[in-house]
């Protein structure tokens, strides 16, 4: 009995949990208001992540290319970068941010971004002096870290780049919440609005979620502005959801600007919600609300239901970012469920030494395994082993086929879910979102019931 | 004979035969000279010779285009024989004008595929 | 001045010899847009790279191979999951993908014992999967990992497998196409004539570039396994790796898509001598001229002509209907390339629907001497679109519904215009009669879609005049 941490011993791959580096650098770039990131690399590495983000949102994010060929691998690619940026910025008069995302191969090749980035500003400057667009370099080479870093890295450059100066204190609270859907930006929001908290989310993403209007206006795209970030160096704190998804930039702000960095655990279940409400509560000095105690309630009161009949003991394997791995592991078990496998899907050494991860491994009584650098093929072969049941998968659509030919309830939760109907817009964070997950949950166990014929009678009376 | 017929026949082609635009310029000129004459021995009344592989593929097209040509085009069935020579001669020169000589298409004369 | 320089271009001049407006009594003579060029950096544009042309269109699609993919896991991850070709043995190319992991290391001290030990790990997980291909990507091709040789090394040691190489980064060419085109030309040099197969007909083909789009190869199949042609190998829809060894067998190359697939059709009748038929298998008539050429190739024409009556008989009053109520929607086709010009005319001819304007993401300028041929005056033919290009066009020419990607699809649903998914179709298959069918209704379910005349209406009617001035 006993959690066991375990490593990938494969080299390769068969099923990558994770995209790679510029990936997560795009999503953390089409966060911000009037930005459009410009990845320098081949045409693939933006065009597939932009229909990644359509195929989970079902909507378009605008991603722009260097189109880097042959003769940039030959010569350098400095000039695709220049004609890039400036080809942005005349075409779409209202840009103000162009982080400049880089790959395999344009870091292989050596290109020095940031002396484009110099030129760049002066041509800028020249051309249109009255505007200010703020070219960020970003370093993703993909052969490192993956998209969990590559969030983390456009995040804090963007950061660096734009807060470089300290402004004057704002009394607001910067809140990372690291890559989360829309639902949970606009819970957040309702957290911080309930509680009385002047708080700015980064990134905005809430229009990640957007109308179809009368007037035919487009409104997708991030909502956190030039501003936002220029005034995070006045905030009273800094919180970070997500360690290794927005901690860093907490840190950098921190380190460069002396606004204090609190990394609290994921907000995923009851517990969780419980600390981080604390946390903000401590910082700001605001009391909890009781509309957040009556909503705790609710959440209580649902889970209750579901708990020991249909949750006790199953075992769950968790696959997807590391953060809401670990979260909903926490969260399993104060539902009755046993978390039995948990995988991460990079190389990051960080995970062995998390402390979440250390305080399972202490608490649990069942048999647990924590699988680093995994990808779904160690989930695939784990579901195939007669002496391995899961009863319950949690994770995103890439492992779709595992619990479809294991025939296996999963219950869609992560990034990306494109393979499930508006997931996006429901929150995971929270007493709700862990109320709505946990019902989620519920109803894919009962129509596996049912589509099994497994004791689906149980129903008749519940 | 006359050009208009000519024409006729070349926008029937243009818009429905894939032969003319094949990736090299000498297997443009090869299917047009294979399939026109085939369809030129068709309009004739004349079987065709179909033992090589590409004489039966120039069959095939061309099969295909006499009896649609007939359809669209029933004038065709009332002219003398060295009027359909000529007609057909027409619409050859016209094609390999249009698909070879007078091409735009920079990648016709690569050499390899 | 036919061809056109949008006002969202007036900052990339050079983009005006790629969109082409067409005039009455011109030709392809007269003007040509420029195609199969590099890509102005930061336009926007929709096209992928050379590796995924290779890997995600070609290659990925055989049901028995494995897809070693040697560079970072993003390359993995990006083609998979982004295709609808199904196979009749339940899709083992949908669902896995296989890749180097290549991390910073590899980069520095190379990347060929970390293939070596991939390719062994795969097959040793995967004991019953006997090929596969191994694909260079940006990185690995950057740092000059030599990959045949370890390829070669594995063979020897392993006898019952057999692997096949493909040398094409992103960042070879200027799209896709660079990869349909290596992958080509490397099995052609490679592999056929490596193996031969049983021979169970007097007739023998082989169907080149159909990628078995939800099921387009197999409803295809239906009709030669009805006119006793036996199929050597698919090209690549629904195939296996050892049937494509195999092509020299065939006496007939029948090719759909000549833009992903011409290079090998041209090379087995230079090499062989075995004739190139090309045929448009999307649409009615298309497809029984398709069937009625192919059938005509081997002497077998009544089984042609009774298949076709039998589907008309089934097919054609369902296409009729759609056809009354589709007559004069304005359609847009944007998408790879040959699909321009295999659709231009067979849904103007079929439906009576009006194609009003075309893009093409990696056709060449053979592709658009073809559709300038079929399509209509008063269409433009635009090489390369890209976003802003987009929006202007569909201002100028007004789309009822447009054949694109579903993320471009995502984008024009806010300009209240249906998208039907050109690339993987919405339900198809759109092949053959049946597929031509399936097409029109998808066509017409979003042309008359109840909910885009929701979405036009302002609930505030009258008063959200009063609404905004109170507003300000």
């Amino acid at each position: 009995m006993g959690c066991e941490i375990t490593t990938k011993q494969r080299a390769g791959i068969i099923n990558p949990m994770y995209d790679c580096q510029p990936a997560g650098a795009q999503y953390a770039g089409i966060g911000v208001k009037d930005c459009i990131p410009l990845v320098h690399g081949g045409q693939g590495c933006s065009m597939f992540v932009r229909l990644l983000f359509a195929q989970h949102f079902k909507e378009n994010f605008d991603v722009a290319s260097t189109s880097l060929h042959e003769d940039s691998a030959v010569f350098g690619g400095h000039k695709r970068i220049d004609d890039g940026v400036l080809t942005l910025v005349r075409r779409y008069p209202n840009l103000r941010v162009i982080p400049i995302l880089t790959t395999c191969s344009s870091e292989v090749i050596g290109d020095d971004v940031e002396g484009a980035v110099a030129r760049c500003n002066k041509q800028i400057k020249e051309e249109f002096p009255d505007r200010k667009v703020h070219v960020v370099p970003v370093h993703t080479p993909s052969f490192k870290s993956s998209q969990v870093g590559g969030y983390s890295e456009c995040m804090q450059s963007i950061f660096k780049t734009i807060a470089a100066t300290r402004v004057e204190p704002t009394g607001k609270l910067n809140v990372f919440p690291g890559w989360v859907n829309p639902g949970d930006v606009v819970l957040l929001k309702r957290y911080f609005h309930e509680m009385g908290v002047d708080a700015t989310v980064f990134m905005d993403t809430e229009d990640f979620d957007s109308p179809m209007m009368p007037d035919k206006s487009i409104h997708t795209h991030g909502r956190t502005t030039v501003e936002d970030v220029e005034g995070s160096t006045g905030a009273i704190a800094s919180l970070a959801l997500a360690r290794y998804e927005g901690a860093s930039t907490a840190d950098y702000l921190a380190k460069e600007h002396d606004v204090a960095a609190h990394v609290v655990a994921t907000p995923y279940g009851i517990g969780n919600t419980d600390a981080m409400l604390k946390t903000i509560s401590e910082i700001t000095g605001k009391p909890i609300p009781d509309s957040l105690v009556k909503e705790r309630g609710i959440a209580l009161d649902a889970l209750q239901d579901l708990a020991h009949m249909f949750f006790a003991d199953k075992r769950v394997a968790i696959f997807g970012h590391p953060d809401l791995v670990i979260g909903l592991a926490q969260f399993c078990i104060e539902i009755e469920m046993k978390p039995v496998l948990m995988l991460l899907g990079d190389d990051n050494s960080k995970y062995k030494r998390d402390p979440r991860i250390l305080a399972l491994k202490k608490d649990a009584d069942w048999d647990m395994e924590v699988v680093c650098n995994a990808d779904l093929w160690e989930l695939e072969k784990r579901v195939k082993d007669p002496d391995f049941p899961i009863d319950l998968i949690l994770g995103h659509s890439k492992g779709r086929y595992v619990a479809i030919d294991a025939n296996i309830p999963m219950a869609r939760v992560g990034f990306p879910t494109f393979d499930r109907a508006g997931l996006y817009r429901q929150p995971t964070m929270g007493y709700q979102g862990a109320m709505l997950l946990a019902e989620q949950i519920a109803n894919t166990m009962f129509a596996h019931m049912e589509f099994k014929r497994d004791r689906e009678w149980i129903l008749n009376t519940w | 004979m006359s050009q208009q017929q000519i024409d006729q026949l070349f926008g029937y082609v243009q818009e429905r035969c894939l032969w003319q635009f094949h990736s090299r310029s000498w297997d443009r000129q090869e299917n047009i000279d294979g399939i026109i004459s085939t369809a030129t021995d068709l309009l004739h009344g004349q079987q065709p010779k179909k033992h090589a592989p590409m004489d039966r593929m120039f069959y095939a097209d061309a099969k295909a285009m006499v009896d649609d040509l007939k359809v669209r085009f029933p004038w065709i069935l009332d002219l003398e024989p060295t009027r359909v020579t000529e007609l057909m001669a027409g619409l050859k020169s016209k094609l390999v004008d249009q698909t070879i000589t007078q091409s735009l298409n920079r990648e016709l004369h690569d050499k390899l595929y | 001045m036919p061809m056109v320089l949008l006002s969202c271009d007036k900052d990339i001049p050079e983009r005006e010899k790629h969109i082409y407006l067409k005039v009455d009594g011109e030709d392809s003579r007269d003007f040509l847009p420029v195609s199969n060029a590099q890509t102005i950096p930061g336009t926007l544009s929709e096209r992928g790279c050379a590796f995924c042309g290779a890997k995600l269109v070609i290659g990925g699609v055989l049901k028995d191979t494995i897809q070693m993919i040697h560079g970072p896991m993003g390359c993995a991850y990006d083609t998979w999951h982004t295709k609808r070709y199904p196979t009749d043995n339940g899709h083992f190319n949908m669902k896995y993908v296989w890749s180097t992991d290549m991390k910073e290391s590899h980069i520095v001290f190379g990347g060929e014992k970390r293939l070596e030990k991939s390719i062994n790990e795969a097959f040793d997980e995967m004991p019953d999967i006997k090929r596969m291909i191994v694909y260079t990507t940006c990185p690995t091709a950057l740092i000059g990992d030599d990959i045949k040789p370890v390829c070669k090394k594995v063979m020897s040691e392993r006898p019952d497998v057999d692997i096949f190489t493909v040398e094409c980064p992103g960042f070879a060419g200027v799209s896709q196409s660079k990869g349909h085109h290596v992958l080509n030309i490397g099995w052609i040099n490679e592999k056929v004539g490596t193996l031969e197969k049983n021979i169970t007909s007097d007739y023998t083909m082989n169907f080149i570039g159909d990628f078995n789009i939800q099921g387009d190869t197999q409803l295809l199949q239906q009709y030669w396994d009805r006119l006793g042609i036996q199929v050597i190998s698919h090209f690549t829809g629904n195939g296996t790796y050892d049937d494509l060894r195999c092509m020299q067998q065939a006496q007939l190359n029948v090719v759909n898509c000549a833009r992903s697939s011409g290079y090998i059709a041209n090379e087995l009748k230079k090499q062989y001598g075995i004739p190139r038929l090309d045929i448009d298998s999307w649409g009615f008539s298309y497809m029984a001229e398709g069937i009625r050429k192919i059938c005509a190739f081997f002497g077998i024409e009544d089984r042609g002509e009774a298949l076709i009556a039998d589907e008309t008989a089934k097919w054609k009053p369902k296409l009729d209907w759609y056809k009354e109520r589709l007559k004069g929607a304005r359609m847009a086709i944007w998408t790879g390339g040959p699909r321009l010009w295999h659709w231009t005319k067979s849904v103007e001819d079929d439906l009576g629907i009006q194609v009003v304007a075309m893009s093409s993401k990696f056709g060449h300028q053979e592709d658009f001497e073809k559709v300038i041929a079929r399509g209509q005056a008063g269409t433009y033919y635009i090489d390369d679109g890209n976003e802003l290009e987009f929006f202007e066009i569909i201002d100028l020419v007004k789309p009822d519904v447009i054949f694109t990607g579903p993320r471009v699809g995502e984008l024009v649903k806010k300009l209240h215009i249906p998208y039907v998914n050109g690339h993987g179709y919405h339900n198809g298959p759109y092949m053959g009669f049946e597929g031509f069918v399936n097409l029109a209704r998808d066509t017409y379910n979003a042309v008359h879609n109840p909910l885009l005349k929701l979405a036009a209406t302002d609930i505030r009617g009258g008063q959200r005049k009063v609404f905004l001035e109170a507003a300000e």
